[in-house]
């Protein structure tokens, strides 16, 4: 039943797609396309992260912006106020997203249907007041990145996007092939059967709890880890940038419109989502006036109502699998 | 696959896309200026966008009057090339300021950046160009602590609140030794770096000159409803309040103390929501007797008459005349082009040398001129202070500038 | 503190609370019958106060007259959402019909920002207008005590509605039982349509008051959407007069949280009171 996740790579479609997107900044240098496929690839892999908790195991969650949000503070805070490279920052809002993820989820996980989603909507507009008004990490105001050397050990760079696109990628085909392999093992089979039937896996004998609040810390540490990555890489952080209900809606769409519980969904939803956004922006302005928002509310609504598999089952559909 | 054909597409229309921008013209001087121009505060940042275009206009054109660069056309050591501007709307989000700044320049590739109304915008957008090594010309932000990063690239026109603090309790501490009651301060912010920051320095004096904080009430920008901070207020009692608002908020609390009948002696505004115009357009008779801290008045074009040929082309393309905010947007166009003048170049690292040595003698601003100090702060710049009366912003202060006498107390809401 | 800001603390927490009332009773309403939160309903509410706002903006009517025109407006929305929308997911596995509302206010809400921009709109010079009353020293804004009554009132109609009419009836026998009820010859589609009309009027109404005193814009949904979800919540699912006393919890505690703690956490104070109550009883103050 256990897969190696690397038996994702042994198939030719998946390993000539994933070559084809990492050559694909080579052959511009337009930095905005460059932009576009780091968006891409970041929010393709932070829906990938929601999708183990909110596919897999069917807890929609409209709070991850609240991980997303720890780790984006954890990768700057640490780094302005003592100097710690943001890496180590990295690992640090992982691990208190996972601790917070822990706390929480028992409590919520009691409860039922709604009323999980409705706390989790809760707790995400604590999180982001409690920042919006937490000195510490400049409340409010927001946080620049201290204007530092660029290189490896800051995280940051100006001049050019590349060494974010190798970075991000590495993110997108290592989280691709770890929510692969949660599928395929036993952890997945259980999810799934959580999703199916709260009460027929209770029966079974699953400890309902345990591998909610597993899969739960699984997704905090990867949003977390993507929240550090877009601190680093924005250079500016607030709260209504990365704790907002925004980021947490848009990860549920994403994951929903590509199909949510397959692995290719979130990707086949940023595909689309993403460069709706970039480029409506720069035909619009500012934030193209909601364009790409209306196109993916609309788009879910379709899917929601004639095909709730979302675009993978669209795709099943006409045989591509 | 599905995804590699969109990818196609897309890369093909960027690379065509980027060749049409490669094209620039060369009598033209590219800027670029990030302002609110949609979104909550739109109105104000509209304001400042037909102020910079004033500017542009007087300095593109010929007009025989007194004020740098009207009498030439363009920029006179650059062959006369023209000034234009390139404008992005940062939406009154920092992180969309941010965004446009960047698009700015790396897209548009301009040699200079004008902004941003709001303290939080200006400080991202300089930020990025900080990195990028672009200089950036902040007209009308308040908050201290832009000019205290230790940026190299950054100059602002406008008095910091450190300034308007130190102005404001200084008019305070007057109105005491007539005898009038000020112990009690009420301070109430938006919780961004404009409010939070002002908030720091009204508490600074206050605890230096001894008056009581009484209140200290952060609220979220953009609010809907103040009904609890305003009634925190109430409760506190204060003799005077010291405000930090935009306009949007600005006349929403202007409504709400009305309702609640809340009592003080002054309304104390920082450069904000109380000097847009609309402010006293909207709130008609319940504008009156508020009092902020003030770089300009129509009162000034009495003693400057060319100012008044200015504040009519502002007027023609705002329907206001010019208040503080609006015509150090125009003045900071004005320092541009002379630092182009100066330079003789549009290259960054020259007008960046160029701003550094500005001396630049100017009727628009009280103090008559703009130069900058080492953190690119303007140290000719005064403020005073003004306050609503009939409908018009008067300079009630300090004594030698008022055109008239000042209101004291503010009029309590059933004697009106 | 004085006795008095105590009151007007409670007055003030009391009116803006009967207003969440009424909105969280049409939402509640929904939930209870069809086991389908709609997420849209925020955002319903903020089509109705554009609805108000533009009847008076364009064509010079008063949110007071136009209110009728709003409410038939938006209980047509809610029964159109009904057929077209819920009426194809009800039988969908548990996220989709969700979902489907999720997608449904993002389309709304952008859209109203595509079309009406996001700046705040005001209605300025109705005949409600900023009139402020003073009963016993107590500082009361007209427009806002009468959408106070105006939502008790109209809760209290629909609590007529559902527990003492023949209408009613077949509404909650729809509720209880779906299947047993469709035996007994009641057309549950009908009911089901009524019963999201009735969410759309309730929040019609509410809508149409509050442009008296509150500014609109596009996002103006989010917020009063969520605080309609956790009222609802925490009055228990389907339960009306759990709804109705929650939103006034609710109103109280946002407004003394404010002045107590800080106005910047008013609602934070809420969603924690939320989460603390949610834990104790996982079903609401009033949930069976």
């Amino acid at each position: 039943m256990e897969t190696s996740a690397l038996a994702l790579l042994k198939k030719p479609w998946v390993l000539i797609t994933l070559l084809v997107l990492f050559c694909l900044p080579f052959t511009t240098s337009n930095i905005h396309f460059h932009h576009v496929l780091i968006m891409f690839m970041l929010f393709a892999t932070l829906s990938q992260a929601w999708n183990v908790i909110g596919g897999f195991a069917g807890q929609v969650s409209f709070g991850h912006a609240t991980f997303f949000g720890i780790g984006a503070y954890a990768a700057l805070v640490l780094l302005k106020r003592f100097d710690l490279s943001p890496w180590v920052g990295m690992l640090i809002g992982g691990g208190v997203a996972v601790i917070v993820a822990l706390l929480i989820g028992y409590p919520v996980f009691r409860l039922k249907g709604h009323y999980f989603a409705i706390s989790t909507f809760a707790v995400a507009e604590i999180a982001e007041r409690l920042f919006a008004n937490w000195d510490f990490v400049e409340g409010a105001i927001g946080l620049p990145a201290p204007v530092l050397p660029e290189g490896l050990v800051n995280f940051m760079w100006y001049k050019t996007k590349m060494p974010y696109f190798y970075i991000a990628f590495i993110l997108f085909v290592a989280v691709l092939l770890l929510a692969y392999k949660i599928n395929r093992s036993r952890l997945g089979f259980y999810l799934r059967a959580i999703k199916q039937s709260h009460e027929a896996a209770e029966g079974l004998g699953i400890d309902t709890s345990k591998y909610k609040v597993m899969a739960m810390m699984i997704s905090a540490f990867l949003t977390a880890i993507c929240g550090s990555f877009y601190a680093q890489y924005i250079l500016f952080i607030d709260p209504p940038s990365v704790l907002s209900l925004d980021i947490s809606i848009k990860m549920v769409l994403i994951t929903v419109l590509g199909g949510a519980g397959t692995v290719i969904g979130p990707i086949l939803g940023a595909a689309i989502l993403i460069p709706l956004s970039e480029y409506s922006r720069i035909l619009l302005g500012g934030t193209g006036k909601g364009m790409d928002l209306i196109v993916f509310g609309a788009l879910i609504l379709f899917i929601s109502v004639y095909q709730p598999q979302g675009l993978v089952g669209f795709l099943r559909k006409t045989g591509k699998s | 696959m599905k995804k590699q054909g969109y990818f196609s597409v897309f890369a093909l229309v960027m690379v065509l896309f980027l060749g049409t921008v490669l094209a620039e013209a060369q009598d033209v001087i590219r800027i670029g200026s990030i302002y609110p121009l949609t979104g909550a505060i739109a109105s104000s940042g509209l304001r400042s966008k037909h102020a910079i275009e004033t500017a542009i206009d007087v300095i593109n054109n010929k007009y025989d009057f007194d004020i740098p660069f009207a009498r030439t056309q363009g920029i006179p050591n650059l062959k006369g090339a023209k000034l234009q501007v390139i404008w992005g709307d940062s939406q009154a989000s920092p992180e969309i300021g941010k965004t446009e700044a960047e698009r700015l320049i790396t897209q548009e590739k301009v040699p200079l950046l004008l902004g941003a109304y709001q303290s939080s915008v200006s400080k991202s957008a300089s930020f990025v160009a900080e990195r990028f090594k672009i200089p950036f010309v902040c007209a009308e932000s308040s908050s201290a602590a832009l000019t205290e990063r230790g940026l190299k690239y950054f100059f602002r026109i406008a008095p910091t609140d450190a300034e308007d603090s130190i102005a404001f309790f200084d008019f305070l501490d007057q109105m005491k030794a007539k005898g009038k009651k000020v112990e009690r301060v009420a301070i109430v912010y938006e919780n961004t770096e404009f409010g939070v920051h002002a908030r720091g320095e009204a508490t600074k004096q206050a605890e230096k000159r001894g008056y009581k904080i009484v209140a200290d009430v952060p609220y979220t920008f953009k609010s809907t409803d103040v009904k609890s901070e305003v009634l925190k207020i109430k409760a506190a009692k204060p003799d005077v309040i010291l405000q930090a608002s935009l306009l949007g908020d600005m006349m929403l609390f202007a409504k709400t103390f009305k309702e609640q009948k809340v009592e003080f002696m002054a309304n104390l505004a920082y450069c904000g929501g109380y000097h847009d115009p609309s402010f006293v357009q909207n709130m008609k008779k319940d504008a009156e007797f508020y009092m902020g801290q003030c770089t300009f008045s129509p009162d000034f074009i009495t003693k400057k008459p060319v100012l008044a040929k200015i504040n009519e082309m502002y007027k023609k393309r705002s329907g206001v005349d010019f208040d503080g905010v609006t015509i150090e947007g125009f003045t900071s166009v004005l320092v541009i082009a002379d630092a182009f003048n100066r330079a003789q170049s549009t290259d960054p690292e020259k007008v960046v040398q160029a701003l550094r040595a500005t001396d630049l003698k100017t009727p628009t601003l009280p103090g008559d001129g703009v130069k900058f100090n080492e953190q690119g702060q303007n140290i000719k710049i005064i403020s005073h202070i003004s306050q609503v009366l009939n409908g018009q912003y008067r300079v009630v202060w300090p004594g030698e500038m008022a055109a008239t006498d000042l209101v004291w107390p503010f009029k309590p809401w059933d004697k009106r | 503190m004085d006795i008095e800001i105590l009151l007007q603390i409670l007055i003030s927490g009391l009116l803006m609370g009967l207003i969440f009332a009424l909105i969280a009773v049409g939402l509640t309403l929904i939930w209870g019958v069809m086991d389908i939160l709609n997420f849209a309903h925020g955002e319903f509410l903020m089509l109705a106060m554009f609805f108000s706002f533009w009847m008076f903006s364009l064509w010079a009517i008063d949110p007071l007259w136009s209110l009728p025109v709003t409410v038939a407006l938006l209980f047509a929305i809610g029964v159109g959402t009904y057929y077209f929308i819920i009426k194809k997911v009800l039988n969908a596995p548990g996220l989709t019909a969700l979902l489907a509302t999720f997608g449904l206010s993002i389309l709304i809400k952008n859209l109203a920002q595509f079309f009406w921009t996001p700046d705040f709109r005001q209605v300025q010079g109705a005949i409600l207008g900023d009139k402020t009353l003073s009963i016993f020293n107590l500082n009361v804004s007209l427009p806002e005590l009468i959408a106070a009554c105006g939502s008790a009132l109209i809760t209290y109609l629909v609590y007529y509605l559902i527990f003492r009419t023949k209408t009613g009836r077949a509404i909650r026998a729809a509720a209880l039982d779906r299947d047993t009820a469709l035996l007994m010859g009641i057309n549950i589609d009908r009911v089901y349509a009524l019963t999201f009309g009735l969410g759309g009027a309730c929040v019609g109404v509410a809508g149409a008051l509050l442009m008296n005193f509150y500014y609109v814009f596009p996002s103006v949904g989010s917020l009063f959407g969520i605080l309609a979800f956790v009222t609802v919540a925490l009055g228990g699912f389907g339960n009306i007069t759990g709804a109705f006393y929650a939103g006034i919890l609710i109103g109280v505690v946002e407004t003394a949280g404010g002045v107590f703690v800080s106005p910047v956490f008013k609602y934070t104070i809420v969603f924690a009171m939320y989460l603390v109550i949610i834990s104790i009883r996982p079903k609401g103050l009033f949930g069976w």
